[in-house]
């Protein structure tokens, strides 16, 4: 390249499609270079995606249209104002879902990425990357909001009859409301960061992430459809209509995509162009903002003058007689990493929900089963009484099952690259296992013990009970950690940048099934000798002392003969 | 200069020049075709720092890293204090203290509970290595920030954690990768006079730098790699006797590692 075109440099758009460039070759380079199975699954995953669009496209139309016809109307009364509230909602809940899921992502873009400095110094307008950095930001999840609300937005134009200009406008309307939340979104980030370290907002993100979805998820499991009353329904459409405030230029921008396509042209130009210069004004503001908070220094600044208290001097305390020292050095290690990187305590709380829930629901079903259409035969009813008695046992379970699954599975990679100091010690690999055991069985059984204890006190359940449940969930526990261990080392990856890199994707999977077959099978031999003895009417601590034999010494093999077959692997972990 | 306490607390290890500490005897590593590394035949002898160098990609890195136990030889032994690091592990490893090129530490982990972990590894006694481990933190300039997670330490306090942590057990063998990247000079100077001392009592010091002046000032021999080959051995008088004028260690070097025209191309580019 000449002296002259370097010092002339790239203009702002010509910068700006250098740099989307750079990265959709990256994409479609990656896209190449992937396996013949990836590639298969990317298409098929477009394809489904394009079905998705149809099917919800259509289904929109339909119900749209039933809902707007009288004879819908004389079942649920006039619904009009929630029907011309719809489009407000959509947009509402897209420009909200950009403005948070961007939140990350630019975080990611701004400040973790590494690339800023390199491009900041490179001859092109500083504008050029902020714009492309916020187009990348939001592309992704735009495109992801935009499978489910255009699809909705046009249904609700197909089923209102709109005029064929009232399409091409949702797409630009669309497209002008992202970029506004991406803008306010940087600005946010950048707020953020002043005060606190980037690395920590991603991480209590990732938590917050992870607990928002699991409650969505889950909260539907005790929600009561069934007693949903006409009173209830009505509060729910009267709550959405007040949410299409008309102060809100979201709502402007639905109001004016309505009028447009109902032919209303003045009121729709009036609105619209309110909303798409607000838009533009919206987005031009944070990028010069955003520009100059990152040229001068502040962006980057941390507020607050006060210095972090210093921590707490650690102590190792105490070591345990009889357990080899690297053995409780390695557990302690793991359980304080654990603990404060915030992206495995949401592992962490993600069974903690699940165990509340299914606890909750539990308790409410009185431990009765439903009776259904009282066509079951006695016996039935009496199996399925008992089974349901052993439920706070099930749920105990789950969710210490949930837990290992993360801590033994991940227990090796999620050393990473900082497996050396392990390796390069004198460090023998059944000590290296044995610590990577107790490091998920024992959270895993704690959390077990706590939620079954917790439920045999609310369910009143007698003592000898609430020990045999203890014991069998202690041992199927270290069953299943000893199975996760195993496959652990076999599918550990330890050059990961991204923790959703740990475990090759193949072994992760055949590790969930068989631990799914192995948790009924050893369930099985721990309940089935009682469910036994009860038949014969001998002693129930017969059926439970011959279950914990059984299911025990099950158990116990799985702990241990697992871990014992890949030991040969662990000296060669970390090698390339 | 900080004082060294912790060295003198320590005490050395007896000197005996008669058996080398670390060695190497036909080694090699292969990936697929390639040879990484070629039937490499080394020896460091206790009181010794050998001096490791080589172009980018010579092997150097594994090397070491076969030497410390982290890759498996495709060919060949090392002996570390008279240890197969292949047939005796365990006992190899606990002689050797390591401090690789990229300080990669737990980032969660304070500095001083780094430290008792390693020493957990080690074996060691809970209360020496909270002794030893002050001593040492104080020794690198980080007993301030030895109750922060090493998540907030900048590259160079992370390479003095990493050397550290190389020397809470008193390793017989100490092996370093680039140990003075991205120190600042006062602290390069003191892992100088570290290993130094070390040496002095009769530790085995391998370490591996691209600074040649490094080299020439410190290392009692020198080995160079090139394309996975020992191509030279022995003190500085010995490589300058190798037959040619040359006056320094970066001629020596660029005679035999081919980089010699690089500086023809470096002043048609200035």
């Amino acid at each position: 390249m000449s002296e002259a075109a370097v010092s002339a440099g790239l203009g702002l758009w010509p910068a700006v499609s250098t740099l989307l460039r750079l990265r959709l070759q990256t994409l479609l380079r990656g896209f190449r270079r992937s396996t013949p199975r990836r590639k298969f699954g990317t298409i098929l995953l477009g394809v489904v995606l394009i079905v998705f669009l149809g099917g919800l496209f259509t289904l929109s139309w339909m119900s749209l249209g039933w809902i707007r016809s009288p004879e819908f109307a004389v079942i649920t009364g006039d619904i009009g104002a929630f029907l011309d509230s719809l489009p407000s909602l959509v947009l509402g809940g897209a420009f909200l879902g950009i403005l948070f899921t961007s939140f990350g992502v630019l975080l990611q873009a701004l400040y973790l990425a590494g690339d800023m400095d390199f491009l900041l110094s490179a001859p092109i307008p500083h504008r050029a990357v902020f714009v492309s950095k916020l187009l990348q930001a939001i592309l992704p999840n735009l495109g992801l909001i935009g499978l489910v609300g255009l699809p909705l937005l046009f249904g609700i134009g197909a089923a209102g009859g709109y005029s064929p200009l009232y399409y091409p406008m949702v797409i630009v309307v669309m497209l002008a409301l992202a970029l506004a939340a991406a803008g306010l979104a940087s600005m946010l980030v950048m707020l953020t960061v002043r005060v606190f370290p980037a690395k920590r907002v991603a991480e209590v993100l990732g938590l917050l992430g992870a607990v928002a979805s699991i409650v969505c998820s889950q909260s539907g499991q005790l929600a009561d459809f069934d007693q949903l009353s006409a009173a209830q329904t009505s509060r729910a459409l009267q709550l959405a209509i007040h949410l299409d405030a008309s102060w809100s230029p979201l709502s402007w921008a639905g109001r004016g995509l309505m009028r447009l396509g109902e032919g209303h042209w003045l009121e729709a130009d009036g609105l619209l162009t309110l909303v798409l210069g607000l838009s533009a004004a919206a987005f031009a503001a944070t990028l010069a903002a955003g520009e100059r908070l990152y040229y001068s220094g502040w962006a980057r600044m941390q507020a607050g003058g006060k210095k972090k208290a210093a921590a707490r001097p650690a102590t190792w305390g105490n070591r345990v007689r009889g357990i080899p020292p690297a053995i409780q050095g390695l557990v302690l290690k793991d359980l304080r990493t654990l603990r404060r990187d915030l992206r495995n305590m949401s592992q962490l709380v993600t069974p903690l929900i699940l165990g509340i829930i299914y606890a909750i629901m539990l308790v409410r079903s009185g431990g009765a089963p439903d009776p259904g259409r009282g066509e079951a035969p006695g016996w039935a009813m009496e199996a399925m009484r008992t089974a349901l008695s052993y439920g706070g046992m099930g749920i105990a379970l789950f969710i210490g099952w949930s837990l290992l699954g993360r801590l033994a599975g991940m227990g090796f990679s999620q050393e990473g690259r900082s497996y050396w100091l392990i390796k390069s010690a004198p460090l023998r690999p059944a000590d290296l296992l044995a610590a990577k055991f107790l490091v998920a069985f024992l959270p895993a059984a704690a959390l077990g013990w706590g939620f079954l204890l917790i439920l045999s006190v609310l369910q009143r359940s007698g003592i000898g009970t609430t020990a045999f449940e203890m014991a069998v969930v202690a041992l199927c526990l270290a069953g299943a950690t000893g199975i996760n261990i195993a496959f652990g080392v076999l599918g550990a990856k330890m050059d990961w940048e991204d923790p959703r890199q740990m475990i090759r994707g193949g072994v992760g999977l055949l590790s969930a099934i068989v631990s799914l077959i192995y948790l009924p099978l050893s369930l099985a031999l721990f309940l089935g000798p009682g469910f036994l003895t009860a038949f014969l009417s001998l002693p129930a601590w017969v059926g439970s002392a011959a279950g914990l034999v059984l299911g025990g010494a099950a158990s116990l093999a799985c702990a241990i003969a697992p871990p014992r077959w890949v030991r040969h692997r662990v000296p060669g972990l970390g090698e390339a | 200069m900080p004082e060294l306490n912790a060295w003198d607390c320590l005490g050395g290890h007896p000197v005996d020049s008669a058996s080398p500490l670390l060695e190497t005897q036909h080694l090699v590593k292969r990936y697929g075709d390639k040879l990484a590394v070629d039937d490499v035949n080394l020896r460091v002898n206790p009181g010794e720092i050998f001096g490791f160098l080589g172009p980018n990609g010579a092997g150097k890195t594994t090397t070491i890293r076969m030497i410390v136990g982290l890759l498996k030889p495709s060919g060949g032994s090392v002996h570390v204090a008279g240890y197969d690091v292949q047939a005796q592990p365990i006992q190899a490893k606990a002689t050797t203290g390591f401090v690789p090129d990229e300080p990669n530490l737990y980032p969660k982990l304070t500095g001083r509970e780094l430290l008792q972990f390693v020493g957990d590894l080690y074996g060691l006694e809970r209360a020496q290595v909270a002794r030893r481990g002050e001593e040492l933190l104080r020794m690198f300039d980080l007993a301030g920030a030895s109750d922060d997670t090493i998540d907030t330490y900048s590259h160079g306090m992370r390479q003095k954690t990493a050397l550290a942590a190389a020397l809470v057990h008193d390793p017989r063998v100490l092996l370093l990768d680039e140990p003075t990247v991205g120190l600042d000079p006062r602290s390069a100077r003191l892992i100088k006079d570290i290993l130094r001392q070390m040496a002095e009592r009769g530790a085995a010091i391998f370490l591996s730098t691209h600074i040649l002046e490094i080299a020439e000032h410190m290392c009692d021999r020198i080995g160079i790699i090139d394309h996975g080959r020992l191509i030279a051995l022995g003190t500085i008088a010995e490589l300058r006797g190798q037959g040619r004028t040359e006056a320094s260690l970066e001629d020596i070097f660029l005679s035999l590692t081919g980089g010699a025209e690089y500086a023809a191309i470096a002043e048609v580019l200035g």
